[in-house]
């Protein structure tokens, strides 16, 4: 087991919970991603049997929803929305000012490993404050280069 | 007409999010009432008086859809469809955030019709912060009484469950979402059987929309023959309508069906900004037809907007100035739905690639006109002809814009490079 | 349908009339279009449906029009309905399936040159027969994929060839349920691996190129080695085992390049296990007896021809006939001889030689009866419970293994895996209150499945499968080449040695003389024992097929045909007598061993034994042998009732 017993645990809680284990699927790659921060297979397989499911069946479903990362990460996530709202009101702005702080492509993980960035094609559901963002599952709207600026850096200072 | 607040109407309460709160306005009577007034038939037949059509996109009559579970085979499940991604829809992620437990409330109010007592929310993985709102609600409506067994004395037994998805556009299409709550890929299943017949874990299985599930105190509380009078005759009740794009006061706001679409523009959305003029929109979400200024005198009604060649689908409307460039506007789409297709079928799997590929060229002025033959026979080979309606609709909205701006496109062709936006950046200048 | 609604008179038959193309039929209901049209000889292409798997409509070649759906609708998804009007061959149709394969075509590498699957693949057929002249995608940024991953020994995986038709996913998920191949990534990104990219390990993986409806998985056994049509195909049955798969030899310049299922649904189900399939090589091997030889103990060994052999033969045979009696002969067939050699073996034995010592293999049937295979293969699907007894069967014949699955997931019956001696009362009590039994034992646990039956019978009906050894093993114990039995189970007029027994008496010096006809590979687990015997036996005419202990010690040697070199019968565990064709050319000049016997006993004196052609002797079989007649070819051989014990 290379899981933490607290992964473990709340893997088994949620299985618990649905009329079939697999369903837990989704909720126990979250448990996983959020401990490893990303899906080993290792994990994958722990997961695989803690649900009663073929580990290829876990690859399948991780590897199908994009918010899944296969691979490490940065330590924190930024998704910035270029979808139609968000293109009208200034995204590419957005993206071209990331690209400059982080120094990094849409994809790819800052030098100093603390973002991973992307300019997801999904809309992020916020075009009301278009351009929009998430950085670590929380929205920023209405976003100019400097509040980006703004918001970085206290996610960076607050080292969460 | 203006905004009319049903929905909505205790929206900025202060801590409405809390069930105490929720309650003192009035929240979780219509559960009680619905316990009180209604067996479950006679519910069915409330929701279907009331006229109310899904809000999650298809339109399909709510109270039709509850009547065609089979009878006697149980158990039955309720999905809450909260996965909203269409391009330009966030009224579900606002009526969340202002209003779980209105929410919980109408999830438990169909569960009690539909005499399910296991439902799901199924809300989309971007949402993390609504899904975290939701639960803390349902555990606090748990501590109340409103879930779990015997809810309120009723003898009705209900659990709900949030479910967050992990970011997957198609799992807002109801088989594709039932098969990634079963822990699969989120694929649309074939149909039939439809899930009403055999749905989730093969029973019989409802899937509604958020803003669909939170009508249901009110037409409990106040009668379908009272909400059929508000909105037009097949368009009943009010909406959420989420605008955006190029206007003064983007946002949800919530109209009586049947209002004009101007007057959603000029008096809710404050008009468009910088004094430009609208040079289209689309109404509905990214699925949809783009529309031109002579729509907007177009009622908020599903069948009027189809009549112009378009849909309200999902409520959302995105405006668009005249420095638009509707080239660019059908690539950002496109590769939406590149991104999000599914792969299962080979028209959409295929033919959203072979069509971001074009749209990619042609924004950068590289196609030549011959291709713009074939983006069209490309549309046409998957318009209709896809597994599911996400490729479909991966042609709609870039065919009309190509219907209604084929000269647009055609200046773009050969052009090396974007001529809306240069000569839009002269004239900003 | 018709439009003077004579629809509307047809009784209720279970069945609907529909009109394809114009023409006008009645198909079972619950019958698909796709399948209906094929009645009708209307060819529609596919991609992603398959016969043995459920649809999933995902490949949209085979979108039809039919009238009142606005859309194209899959034949492969949609099922027949009463006055449904389908039309295969509109403008839309022809359009639509040049639109498809344009986009299949899209991020294909194009590659068919180097395909192993060229010839036989149904991207480039369906091209030529409906695709576009030209592709109009201008771009040369096509998605990439890897090519050529070794999946195991067996299996190479090219993913751009990959048309993700879903039907390796299926096989895994509906027919084998190891789900070792699973979809991954999405959009056109998508592409079928393994988890972590592990070897893959299931024992039924050699089904999947046959599958694969393109060159994306491929045997690397036959990698590089053949076009198609440089290939010779016979029909045959799976030499591995005595399950009776039905096979395609397809071989080239005198070689086997490789086993390819033939569809039984009634034996195979279009399934073949590795070990089967893989097997192939074997018969390839130069080994061989190739010439007859006299070899007499202490003398010098000579060739001769043919007829001079069993000349020879019957001279030695006859010696030890009329110096002791026919009970100091012994002859021991194989279970992988055809139904025509076992049953002249028999005659030849019983009535020529007069011995009551034959069998085909080292250990006794005690008991055995006709009951212990009246489950059929196809009946297994019929059961609501199926007790395995042991691991041993599914070993000895592995695709049992997918029929177990498929009665399980398609039909809900329940398979419950048992200790091969689990006590009687035990099984009864798993059992419970199950209507319909099978009960699976092989040839090492057959008697105790012979007791556990009748513990379990009462009102529901318990039909028992031995399954049995070597290619022909039923066929032998059919057709009487045992010890206590001779054909049709009938008690043998005096009861004999088994083989062992043979053995044994040889050794020891009773049994003076040994007709053996080979391959035997069961005798080489006597060892040791069979070595002693062969030394002591003063007369041993052995026709075999490769040099070893008994070739070496045979003083008649005369060469044997290899099972692929065959024409003739053999009846698989169940009873089913099925026919196999000679697929190689055969590797001696020596007449087919029925002629052989059929020689032999004429040199012994018998009458009747003129012809010994394979047609001749399977007629002349199939008149004594009323339950073989009757199953003629592909049936299954019934026998009378046994009086109860
Ligand atoms: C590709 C696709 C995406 C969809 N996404 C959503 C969605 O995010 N939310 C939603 O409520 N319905 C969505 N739908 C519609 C659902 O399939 C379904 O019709 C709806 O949830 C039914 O709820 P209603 O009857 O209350 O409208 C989508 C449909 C398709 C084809
Ligand atoms: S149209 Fe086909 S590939 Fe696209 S989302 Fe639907 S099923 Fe998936
Ligand atoms: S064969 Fe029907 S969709 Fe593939």
């Amino acid at each position: 087991m290379s899981l933490s017993k607290a992964t473990v645990a709340a893997i088994e809680k949620q299985r618990d919970r649905y009329p079939q284990p697999r369903s837990a699927i989704l909720p126990a790659l979250w448990a996983v991603q959020h401990e490893v921060g990303h899906l080993s297979p290792e994990a994958m397989g722990e997961v695989a049997s803690l649900l009663r499911v073929a580990p290829s069946e876990v690859e399948a479903v991780s590897t199908f929803y994009s918010m899944y990362f296969q691979k490490p990460h940065g330590r924190h996530e930024v998704l910035v929305c270029i979808n139609v709202s968000c293109g009208l009101r200034g995204a590419d702005d957005i993206v071209g000012h990331l690209e400059r702080t982080l120094g990094c492509a849409s994809g790819e993980t800052s030098a100093d490993g603390e973002f991973t960035w992307a300019s997801t094609v999904e809309c992020l559901g916020a075009c009301g404050g278009a351009p929009a963002m998430q950085v670590d599952h929380h929205f920023h709207e209405d976003l100019t280069p400097e509040r980006v600026d703004d918001v970085l850096a206290r996610v960076r200072n607050a080292g969460t | 007409m203006a905004e009319y607040k049903l929905l909505t109407k205790d929206f900025g309460t202060e801590r409405l999010q809390t069930l105490s709160v929720y309650e003192s306005t009035g929240g979780y009577q219509g559960l009680r009432e619905a316990f009180k007034k209604f067996t479950p038939e006679s519910l069915v037949n409330e929701v279907k008086t009331s006229g109310i059509r899904g809000r999650g996109g298809a339109g399909f009559p709510t109270g039709t859809k509850w009547s065609f579970l089979p009878k006697d085979v149980f158990p039955r499940y309720l999905c809450c469809n909260a996965d909203e991604s269409e391009p330009g829809c966030f009224k579900d992620r606002y009526l969340i955030d202002e209003s779980p437990h209105q929410l919980i409330e109408g999830v438990l109010i169909a569960s009690y019709a539909i005499q399910c007592n296991t439902a799901f929310i199924y809300i989309r993985g971007e949402y993390h912060d609504q899904r975290l709102l939701l639960e803390r609600a349902v555990e606090e409506a748990r501590s109340a009484g409103y879930i779990g067994k015997n809810i309120a004395g009723s003898g009705f037994d209900c659990e709900i469950i949030v479910h967050g998805g992990a970011g997957a556009y198609i799992c807002g299409e109801e088989t594709a979402l039932i098969d990634s709550l079963e822990g699969l890929r989120g694929q649309p299943r074939l149909k039939p059987p439809f899930p009403a017949i055999k749905g989730l874990y093969g029973q019989p299985t409802v899937v509604n929309n958020v803003e669909t599930l939170c009508n249901l105190p009110h037409i409990v509380q106040r009668g379908g023959e009272w909400f059929k009078s508000l909105g037009t005759e097949r368009s009943t009740g009010t909406r959420v309508f989420c605008c955006s794009g190029h206007i003064n006061r983007p946002g949800n706001y919530e109209m009586q069906l049947g209002t004009q679409i101007r007057e959603l523009l000029e008096e809710e959305c404050g008009g468009m900004w910088r004094d430009r003029s609208l040079k289209a929109f689309q109404p509905g979400g990214g699925s949809m037809q783009v529309l031109l200024p002579e729509h907007l005198d177009l009622p908020l009604d599903m069948d009027a907007v189809a009549k112009a060649g378009s849909s309200l689908g999902a409520g959302a409307m995105v405006f668009m100035d005249e420095t638009t460039c509707l080239v660019d506007v059908s690539m950002r789409l496109v590769d939406f739905y590149q991104h999000e297709s599914c792969g299962k079928c080979v028209p959409c799997r295929e033919g959203t690639y072979f069509e971001s590929q074009l749209m990619h060229r042609l924004e950068r002025g590289e196609a030549s006109t011959s291709e713009l033959a074939t983006l069209a026979g490309i549309c046409a080979n998957m318009d209709g002809r896809c597994f599911c309606p996400l490729g479909d609709t991966a042609t709609w909205f870039v065919m009309s814009a190509y219907k209604h701006f084929g000269e647009e496109f055609e200046a773009h062709c050969g052009a090396g490079e974007c001529p809306v936006k240069a000569r839009s950046v002269a004239m900003v200048a | 349908m018709a439009a003077d609604g004579s629809a509307l008179e047809q009784p209720d038959d279970g069945r609907v009339g529909v009109s394809i193309d114009g023409r006008d039929a009645r198909f079972p209901k619950g019958m698909l279009v796709l399948d209906a049209a094929t009645e009708l000889g209307i060819h529609i292409p596919i991609y992603c449906a398959h016969p043995k798997m459920d649809p999933v409509a995902v490949c949209r070649m085979c979108l039809v029009n039919i009238e009142k759906f606005p859309k194209p609708q899959p034949a492969c998804a949609t099922v027949v309905a009463e006055g449904m009007v389908v039309r295969t061959e509109t403008a839309e149709v022809t359009e639509l399936r040049e639109g498809m394969l344009e986009f299949l075509l899209l991020n294909h590498p194009l590659d068919c040159p180097v395909c192993d699957r060229g010839g036989e693949c149904d991207l480039q057929d369906f091209t030529f027969r409906y695709g576009p002249g030209v592709s109009r995608f201008p771009i040369t940024e096509k998605v990439h994929f890897n090519k050529a991953v070794p999946l195991s020994q067996h299996i190479e995986l090219d993913q751009e060839r990959c048309i993700l038709c879903w039907r390796c996913v299926r096989y895994y998920d509906e027919i084998t349920g190891e789900k070792e191949i699973v979809l991954q990534q999405r959009g056109v990104q998508t592409l079928v691996a393994t988890f972590n990219d592990q070897e893959l390990q299931s024992a039924f993986q050699g089904n999947l190129p046959e599958i694969c409806p393109v060159g994306a998985l491929t045997h690397r056994e036959y990698r590089f080695v053949s076009r198609p049509w440089d290939l010779q195909r016979a029909a045959g049955v799976c030499p591995e085992c005595s399950y009776g798969c039905n096979i395609n030899v397809d071989s080239r310049d005198f070689e086997v390049k490789r086993f390819a299922s033939r569809d039984n649904p009634l034996v195979d189900d279009s399934w073949l296990c590795d070990r089967g399939r893989y097997s192939f090589p074997v018969w390839n091997s130069a080994e061989r007896v190739r010439r007859a030889a006299v070899q007499p103990r202490g003398g010098e060994s000579r060739d001769v021809s043919v007829d001079d052999a069993v000349a020879a033969a019957a001279a030695e045979l006859r010696g030890v006939i009329d110096e002791h009696s026919g009970e100091a002969v012994a002859v021991l067939g194989s279970a992988q001889s055809t139904n025509e050699e076992c049953w002249l073996l028999e005659r030849l034995a019983r009535t020529v030689i007069h011995t009551p010592h034959i069998d085909h293999q080292l250990e006794a049937f005690a008991d055995l009866t006709a009951g212990e295979h009246e489950l059929g293969i196809a009946e297994i699907e019929e059961c609501d419970t199926l007790v395995v007894l042991g691991p041993q069967p599914e070993i000895e014949a592995p695709v049992l293994t997918l029929r177990l699955y498929k009665a399980e997931q398609k039909r809900g019956a329940r398979v419950l895996r048992l200790d091969a001696d689990t006590a009687p009362a035990r099984v009864a009590a798993a059992v419970g209150t199950a209507q319909r039994v099978g009960l699976i034992a092989d040839e090492t646990n057959r008697a105790h499945a012979a007791r556990v039956a009748p513990a379990l019978a009462g009102k529901r009906s318990v039909r028992m499968l031995t399954i049995t050894r070597g290619v022909n093993g039923r066929g032998a114990k059919d057709l009487g080449v045992l010890p206590n039995l001779g054909a049709g189970y009938q008690s043998a007029p005096a009861s004999g040695k088994s083989g062992r027994e043979i053995l044994e008496a040889a050794a020891e010096g009773s049994i003076r003389a040994l007709l053996l006809l080979g391959p035997n590979p069961a005798l080489e687990a006597a060892g040791e024992l069979l070595e002693r015997a062969l030394r002591k036996l003063s007369v041993v005419v052995a026709i075999d097929t490769r040099p070893g202990a008994a070739s070496r010690a045979a003083t008649v040697l005369i060469p044997g045909h290899a099972l692929l070199e065959k024409a003739g019968s053999v009846t698989n565990v169940e009873g089913r007598v099925q026919r196999i064709r000679t697929a190689l050319p055969p590797a001696t000049s020596a007449p087919p061993e029925t002629r052989v016997l059929s020689a032999l006993a004429g040199k012994l004196g018998a009458k009747g034994w003129e012809r010994g052609d394979v047609l001749t002797v399977n007629r002349a079989m199939r008149d004594a042998i009323p339950a073989y007649a009757a199953a003629g070819n592909g049936g299954r051989a019934v026998w009378a009732a046994e009086a109860p014990a």
